[in-house]
C-alpha cells in the first residue's frame, strides 16, 4: 500500500513536471516565431563560433555582448527565431561593428572568443557591380574605401580607377562599408560562407 | 527588556539587498547609454529626454570617476552573468544550462559560477531571498494579492508538491539538449528581467520575457503564493539542492517559543518553522525572525535542521502539560 501511493504521487510529480515544463517551453516558443526579413542582413559577432548551431548551444543570453559595445550595434533575437531568442546578432545597415573587442573579452562563456581583429569572420563584403554609383559610371564616391577600418589589406580600388571598391581577402565583414554606402540599395552586403548575397528588397503595394 | 534583538531587522537589510540589485539592473543599461553618449560626445544632439539621461548619470558618476567612458566598463551585466570590478560572475543555472544544451563542459565559464556556488553551499538558497530581481517583483505581486483579497477578487493558495521544480529543473535540463538552446534563459525570471530591463533602455525595446513574467506574476496570483519560485522555478530548485548541507540556517530556540504561529502565518514559502519545518527551501530570508514576537528564532552555524523539538514553552500547550506531570 505504502509503495502503492509512492509511485501514485512519483507519477503525478513527473506527469505535472512534464507538462509544466512542457507549457512553459510551448509559451516561448509560441511568443517566438521566427521571422526572416529578406531585407535584412544578420551577420554573426565578431569572435563567434563559426557554426549557428553550436553557438546557439554555447550562449546564455545574458546580453552582456551588448551592454559592452560603444556603437551599440549588437542587437538580440527578442521576439523573431525560436531557437535563437535572446541570442545577439548585428544588422550593419543600422549600425556596425567598429572591431573594438569588447565583446569578446567580456563573453563569459566560449560563444566569443577573443580574436585577432585581422583573423575574425563575421562574413566578406559583396559589391554588386550593376548599383554601385562609380561602377555604373554614375559619379565619384569610395565612402566605403575610406571607412574600412583594416585599410587596403580589405578594400581597395579597381585598377586604374580611383573610385570603383574591389574587396580584397583581408576583409573580415565588420560591415562598416554596408553602413556608411550612400547608394540606396545598398550595393555592397555582407555575405556569409556558402550563403547567397542577400539583396535588399522593396515592398511594392499594389494599387 | 533588552534592547530590540538585531537580527530583527536583516527582513529591512534584505529589503535594502533586493531594491539595490533592482535599481542597478536600471542603472547598468542607463550608464551604458551614458557612455556611449560621452563617446561619441553627442551631447547637443541628444532630444530632451536623452539629454535627461545624460544629466543625472554624469551627476551620479561625477564623485567616482572622471573617465566614465572606460572606468563605466567595471559594473556590467545582471544577475544572470555579470562582470563586477573584473570578476565574471555567472549564475550556475546558466552552467548548467549550458553545459546541457552543448553537451561539453567549458571549464572557463564554470569557474565564473564558483563563487556562488561557494555561497549558496554555505547559506542555502539566499539568491532567492536576498539578490533575485524577480523575487522583488514577487514579493510585491504578493502584497497586490492581499489587496485584491481585500477587494473581494478570488485569490487562490492552492498547495502544489514542492518536489515539482526538481522534475521542472531536470525536465528543461532534458529539452536544453534536445534542441541545443540555453531554454533556461527564456524561462528563469531573474535572467528575463535582467536582460528585458537592459533589453527596454539601452536596446530594441521589451521581448518576449517580459510576456512570459506577467504569465508567472498571474500564477502566482491565481494558482499560489509566490507559486513560481516554490513550486516551478528551475534555479530554485538548483540552489535548493546545493544548499541541502548549508551551514547558515535559521533555528526555533524552544524555550522562548510561545507557538504563536507568526512565523509560519508569514513564510511565503509554505514552511512551518513552528514545528522546526525549514528544509532546503528555506531562503534565509529572515522574515519568519522578524515576526517573531518572543525572539526565539536566530541565525545558528548547523548543517542539519533539528527535529521537532516539541510545544514551545511559554506556549499554553507546553504550560498545560507541565502542570499535569507536575501533579
Amino acid at each position: 500500500m505504502e509503495r502503492r501511493h509512492f509511485l501514485q504521487q512519483g507519477l503525478a510529480l513527473g506527469t505535472g513536471g512534464l507538462v509544466i515544463s512542457g507549457s512553459m517551453l510551448g509559451l516561448v516558443r509560441l511568443l517566438a516565431p521566427r521571422e526572416v526579413h529578406a531585407s535584412t542582413q544578420v551577420i554573426p559577432l565578431p569572435g563567434a563560433l563559426a557554426d549557428p548551431a553550436a553557438f546557439a548551444a554555447a550562449c546564455i543570453g545574458c546580453g552582456l555582448c551588448g551592454e559592452v559595445c560603444p556603437p551599440r550595434c549588437i542587437v538580440f533575437y527578442r521576439r523573431d527565431g525560436a531557437r535563437e531568442v535572446n541570442t545577439p546578432y548585428i544588422n550593419p545597415e543600422d549600425k556596425s561593428c567598429i572591431l573594438c573587442g569588447k565583446c569578446m573579452a567580456v563573453c563569459p562563456t566560449n560563444a566569443l572568443s577573443i580574436t585577432p581583429r585581422e583573423k575574425i569572420k563575421m562574413g566578406f563584403a559583396r559589391i554588386d557591380r550593376t548599383a554601385c554609383y562609380p561602377w555604373v559610371d554614375r559619379g565619384v564616391c569610395g565612402a566605403c574605401v575610406s571607412v574600412c577600418p583594416l585599410g587596403d589589406k580589405a578594400i581597395g580600388f579597381d585598377f586604374g580607377n580611383f573610385y570603383r571598391p574591389v574587396v580584397k581577402d583581408g576583409c573580415v565583414g565588420c560591415g562598416q562599408c554596408v553602413e556608411v554606402c550612400p547608394e540606396p540599395s545598398l550595393p555592397i552586403r555582407i555575405a556569409q560562407p556558402g550563403q547567397q548575397v542577400p539583396r535588399k528588397e522593396y515592398k511594392v503595394h499594389p494599387l | 527588556m533588552t534592547a530590540t534583538h538585531w537580527p530583527r531587522h536583516l527582513n529591512k537589510l534584505r529589503w535594502v539587498s533586493l531594491s539595490l540589485v533592482f535599481t542597478s539592473l536600471i542603472l547598468i543599461p542607463l550608464l551604458h547609454l551614458y557612455q556611449t553618449y560621452e563617446a561619441t560626445h553627442s551631447y547637443d544632439y541628444l532630444n530632451a529626454g536623452e539629454k535627461f539621461i545624460y544629466n543625472t548619470m554624469e551627476s551620479l558618476t561625477k564623485p567616482f570617476t572622471n573617465d566614465p567612458v572606460n572606468a563605466l566598463d567595471k559594473i556590467k551585466g545582471n544577475t544572470w552573468s555579470g562582470n563586477l570590478f573584473g570578476v565574471k560572475l555567472s549564475d550556475p543555472l546558466a552552467v548548467v544550462g549550458q553545459t546541457f544544451a552543448g553537451l561539453t563542459i567549458y571549464w572557463p565559464f564554470v569557474i565564473t559560477a564558483l563563487i556562488p556556488i561557494i555561497l549558496t553551499m554555505l547559506l542555502g538558497r539566499f539568491y532567492c531571498g536576498w539578490i533575485c530581481p524577480a523575487t522583488f517583483l514577487y514579493e510585491l505581486t504578493d502584497n497586490v494579492g492581499t489587496l485584491l483579497k481585500r477587494l473581494g477578487v478570488p485569490i487562490s493558495h492552492r498547495r502544489l508538491n514542492h518536489n515539482l521544480k526538481y522534475i521542472v529543473l531536470a525536465v528543461l535540463s532534458l529539452l536544453c539538449a534536445i534542441t541545443g538552446t540555453m531554454l533556461f534563459a527564456a524561462v528563469y525570471p531573474p535572467a528575463i528581467i535582467g536582460r528585458e530591463l537592459y533589453f527596454q533602455i539601452a536596446a530594441q525595446g521589451f521581448g518576449i520575457g517580459i510576456i512570459f513574467f506577467l504569465f508567472t506574476m498571474v500564477f502566482d496570483l491565481f494558482v499560489a503564493r509566490r507559486g513560481f519560485c516554490r513550486y516551478v522555478c528551475p534555479g530554485g530548485a538548483l540552489y535548493s539542492l546545493l544548499g541541502h548541507f548549508r551551514l547558515v540556517r535559521i533555528q526555533r530556540h524552544v524555550q522562548t517559543c510561545n507557538d504563536c504561529v507568526k512565523c509560519t502565518a508569514i513564510c511565503q514559502f509554505d514552511l512551518n518553522p513552528m514545528r522546526d519545518e525549514f528544509g532546503q527551501e528555506c531562503n534565509n530570508c529572515s522574515a519568519c525572525i522578524a515576526a517573531c514576537p518572543t525572539d526565539a528564532l536566530e541565525f545558528k552555524i548547523n548543517w542539519q535542521d533539528l527535529p521537532y523539538q516539541g510545544p514551545g514553552h511559554l506556549g499554553h500547550h507546553y504550560k498545560q502539560h507541565a502542570s499535569i506531570e507536575a501533579a
